[in-house]
């Protein structure tokens, strides 16, 4: 497996590739019904990320900030603002949740959150999500733990129809959606915490109101306790599932590290099957197995010769890089943003936490990259090929539908992929 | 002594319009009730467009790493360009309890030694100040080692708005830049432009038409700049601020220590950019040159209105809502009317008393100012028989309801529709979305709605 260099001898990151946990927080707060999330610090940090999301998914972007100023960052403790921001949100919408998450500044002031957030007579949900720990993906986890445990009602019985999916930070709407799909095809009854299957995912509303629509509702995770089954996706939502355990001695819990190649779409339907005794999967299911055994013979001959780069969040890589190692691509190197005991057992030879520009000095080891549109400067100068996967995407539309998840998504991936690596081959012989 | 600018001096700013009526601060934010960027981001675009600096942000990965490569700030600096990196000390935990001034020490010489600007930035961010890094010192001593500038940029978020920012990224140049190096040649016409950022190549939709004129850009802060050339600003004979209003006080300082004089213009449509041309000519004080420019701006604008020909008939009786903030209020109104289309409305709700006078004047006693656009747009739509709405993207949802045309003028912009040669851009885009069915194809119901 891969050989893994963690530490970091350099004193800064140039072209980083790392976002931040109070990020990771908006968007898994945005992937609740009617939620305003709200970023407590000064006002840049949510103005920077509304603005990086709401060009990611092309789609408005409900947030607030406590807007902490100079003279507020020396005396206040966090009360004020925060009061005064939940005061002015409710003037303007009547939000259903309030996600209250930290930045780096009232961390290091050492604002109290729970004394404050226990005092407001609002449904709010907070979360420390301080930015010189952690990133984009520990934020989304950090906040789908608080949501389990902060609302989530425990329970004595247990509902065998019921099941609560527990998706990663990188998995896209469309990708929540099938999974879902695929689970209900099977009887259950599906609820994705959080879903941006419902909220992000492109849909055209009406989207006048200044709050997200769509996603999980606050009742339906206030009743999450009585699932039968809990399903979570990637490394940093094992801490999730773990908490919602404790709300219910009844429930039980597979973990899959991805969900993408065949290897691993067919293990979850393995185990939907054991679950159900069901001796089958719907013909649709069947028919998208074959096309990702023929899309794997189709573009191994192409992957076969590529050496390949991926940038992107830890459970990203994961599910990544496996699936192109299976069709014959040689991932030379997995660039990760952050740390994560999920990296020794990438499909890659070589895994970095760093930035573009460690990506950049190991130009000769690849021919294609997978990653971010920050990629896109590399690969032009470098001249390799670019597959734009991972946040951000500013140079695409349609961020939302993009799958590489389960039988479909693996096989349009990896056409995808084989073609641009030919396209790359065509311009550099 | 440490080069902090002093705040409130800032916000008390005698040559600013705003303040002189309103002894407060601009757009103070408030809790849970507030848009837009922080100071560190303000500090960032007035000083980004040194293509050939590295820009350092010392902080969180928060502050960049939502941010890098987002503003297209073009140059014509033919070495890397440095404004498309982002470089930041990405402190964490262990520094924020012992502080992360090794860190930068060490982050400062390794760009040293790997990209070799000819200046560095180093931004303080809200964690940084907090916990009292000082970054004065660590500049200081990096200027002297490496033997090139190193300008503290103090904006750390928590200060106030993005305006604010821009106004202390300034002072940083002011304090640190300007004056510490001799020009090799100096004209008589010599100006700076401040305030110019050239997103989009705005500024070289305008540069070539002073050129052909004689003028001559000594410095810019910041469109297409280089680092030498801010050093020189002091022997300027103009300061020309274009369509900003945040850096009236570098201005105003500089008129005081170097005695240079300045005006205010904008570039945008055709009117403005012609009245700017002559604006420069007339304070440059040559009768040679004033003559020369009515001639070019005779010939431009007779020019503009031969190309403008084919998009004259699309736009005739077309009538546009506009809702934007700042400058934007009169500066595309105006250009809108220049391509013939008549603004029934604009939004003044985020515009300064200078502004909504400038947006009055242009749209005349019949035009409306908005000062609720959210509520007030829809219904003038209809009031007024609107086809086009100008504004940012959550409007979006109003003109599909209407079924009217939709022009997004907030959003990251990607062409110039700066000078004459910007207009045809403009011209262009309102066009495609006056003739694209798509906003009356989405708001068409559904089969089983119907
Ligand atoms: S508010 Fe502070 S922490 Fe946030 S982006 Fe601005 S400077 Fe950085």
């Amino acid at each position: 497996m891969a050989e893994v260099t963690r530490k970091r001898d350099k004193p800064l990151q140039v072209n980083p590739v790392k976002l931040s946990q109070p990020m990771g927080a908006t968007l898994a707060f945005s992937g609740v019904d009617r939620c305003m999330p709200l970023m407590h610090g000064a006002q840049g940090c949510t103005s920077f990320t509304k603005v990086f999301f709401t060009r990611h998914f092309c789609e408005p972007i409900a947030i607030q900030t406590t807007a902490v100023t100079d003279a507020l960052a020396v005396l206040d403790g966090g009360g004020y603002s925060i009061v005064e921001s939940v005061k002015n949100i409710c003037k303007k919408t009547s939000p259903s949740l309030i996600g209250l998450h930290t930045t780096g500044l009232p961390e290091t002031r050492g604002d109290d959150l729970r004394g404050v957030a226990s005092k407001a007579d609002f449904p709010l949900v907070y979360v420390n999500t301080p930015d010189y720990e952690g990133g984009f993906e520990s934020g989304w986890a950090l906040t789908c733990k608080a949501l389990i445990e902060q609302l989530v009602a425990p329970a004595a019985t247990v509902n065998d129809n019921k099941l609560v999916l527990l998706p990663h930070v990188s998995l896209t709407p469309i990708e929540v959606e099938r999974i879902k799909e695929l689970i209900e095809s099977f009887g259950f009854n599906v609820l994705a915490l959080p879903d941006l299957s419902t909220s992000l995912d492109g849909h055209l509303g009406e989207k006048q109101t200044a709050l997200s629509s769509g996603g999980i509702s606050v009742e339906e995770i206030k009743a999450l306790g009585n699932a039968g089954l809990v399903i979570s996706v990637g490394e940093s939502m094992r801490e999730s599932a773990k908490v919602l355990l404790q709300k219910n001695a009844g429930m039980r819990h597979h973990h899959f590290s991805h969900l993408q190649g065949l290897e691993a779409s067919d293990s979850l339907v393995e185990l939907l099957l054991a679950e159900t005794g069901f001796n089958g999967v719907t013909p649709k299911v069947e028919r998208w197995r074959q096309r990702l055994q023929d899309a794997m013979l189709d573009s191994h001959f192409s992957l076969g010769q590529t050496r390949i780069l991926v940038v992107g969040e830890p459970d990203q890589l994961a599910g990544t890089c496996r699936i192109l190692h299976d069709a014959g691509g040689r991932v030379t190197l997995a660039v990760s943003s952050v740390d994560s005991p999920q990296l020794e057992k990438i499909w890659a030879k070589r895994v970095l936490v760093g930035d573009l520009e460690d990506a950049e000095a190991a130009a000769d080891e690849y021919d294609l990259i997978v990653g971010n549109c920050h990629c896109k400067a590399l690969a032009h100068r470098l001249r390799k090929g670019l597959v734009l996967r991972g946040f951000p995407n500013w140079e695409e539309v349609g961020n939302p539908l993009k799958n590489d998840l389960l039988y479909e998504g693996g096989a349009y991936f990896l056409y995808e992929t084989a073609n641009v690596a030919e396209e790359m081959r065509g311009k550099t012989v | 002594m440490s080069s902090k600018p002093k705040i409130k001096d800032l916000l008390d700013e005698s040559a600013c319009e705003y303040n002189k009526t309103k002894k407060q601060a601009c757009n103070a934010p408030r809790p849970g009730a507030t848009t837009g960027g922080c100071a560190f981001e303000g500090a960032q675009i007035s000083l980004f467009p040194y293509a050939d600096a590295a820009h350092l942000v010392h902080g969180p990965i928060t502050c960049l790493g939502s941010s890098w490569e987002t503003r297209a700030t073009k140059t014509t600096w033919p070495g890397r360009d440095l404004t498309r990196m982002g470089f930041t000390t990405d402190v964490s935990l262990n520094d924020v309890i012992f502080s992360g001034e090794e860190k930068l020490v060490k982050a400062i010489d390794y760009i040293m030694a790997h990209y070799a600007p000819t200046a560095v930035f180093v931004y303080s961010t809200c964690v940084t100040a907090m916990i009292g890094d000082d970054i004065d010192f660590i500049c200081r001593q990096g200027a002297e080692k490496h033997g090139i500038p190193m300008v503290p940029v103090h904006a750390p978020g928590f200060v106030g708005s993005k305006n604010l920012g821009s106004r202390l990224g300034g002072e940083a140049a002011l304090q640190h830049l300007v004056g510490t190096l001799e020009p090799e040649t100096t004209t008589p016409f010599d100006i700076n432009l401040i305030g110019e950022y050239n997103v989009t190549g705005d500024m070289w939709q305008y540069r070539h038409l002073l050129d052909k004129l004689g003028i001559r850009v000594l410095a810019t802060l910041s469109g297409d700049g280089r680092i030498k050339d801010i050093r020189c600003a002091h022997r300027a004979k103009l300061n020309v601020i274009v369509c900003a209003k945040s850096l009236v006080s570098l201005t105003r300082k500089m008129h005081e220590q170097y005695g240079i004089p300045s005006i205010s213009l904008s570039f945008y449509g055709k009117r403005d950019t012609s009245k700017g041309l002559l604006a420069i000519a007339r304070a440059l004080g040559d009768p040679g040159l004033v003559a020369r420019t009515k001639k070019l701006v005779a010939y431009e604008e007779a020019r503009l209105e031969e190309r403008l020909k084919p998009y004259r008939d699309v736009f005739a009786d077309k009538k546009a809502v506009l809702n934007t903030g700042g400058n934007k209020t009169w500066s595309i109104a105006a250009a809108l009317q220049d391509l013939g289309l008549e603004v029934v409305a604009t939004a003044v709700k985020k515009a300064t008393g200078d502004d909504r006078a400038r947006a009055r004047e242009y749209l005349g006693e019949k035009g409306v100012l908005m000062m609720n656009p959210g509520v007030e747009q829809a219904r003038l739509i209809d009031e007024k028989g609107a086809h086009l709405l100008l504004a940012g993207g959550r409007s979006l949802y109003t003109a599909i309801k209407k079924g009217i045309a939709f022009a997004d003028v907030n959003q990251e912009k990607k062409k110039s529709y700066g000078g004459y040669d910007g207009l045809l851009n403009l011209a262009e885009d309102l066009k495609n979305a006056l003739e694209n069915p798509v906003f009356k194809l989405v708001a068409r119901r559904a089969p089983w709605q119907k």
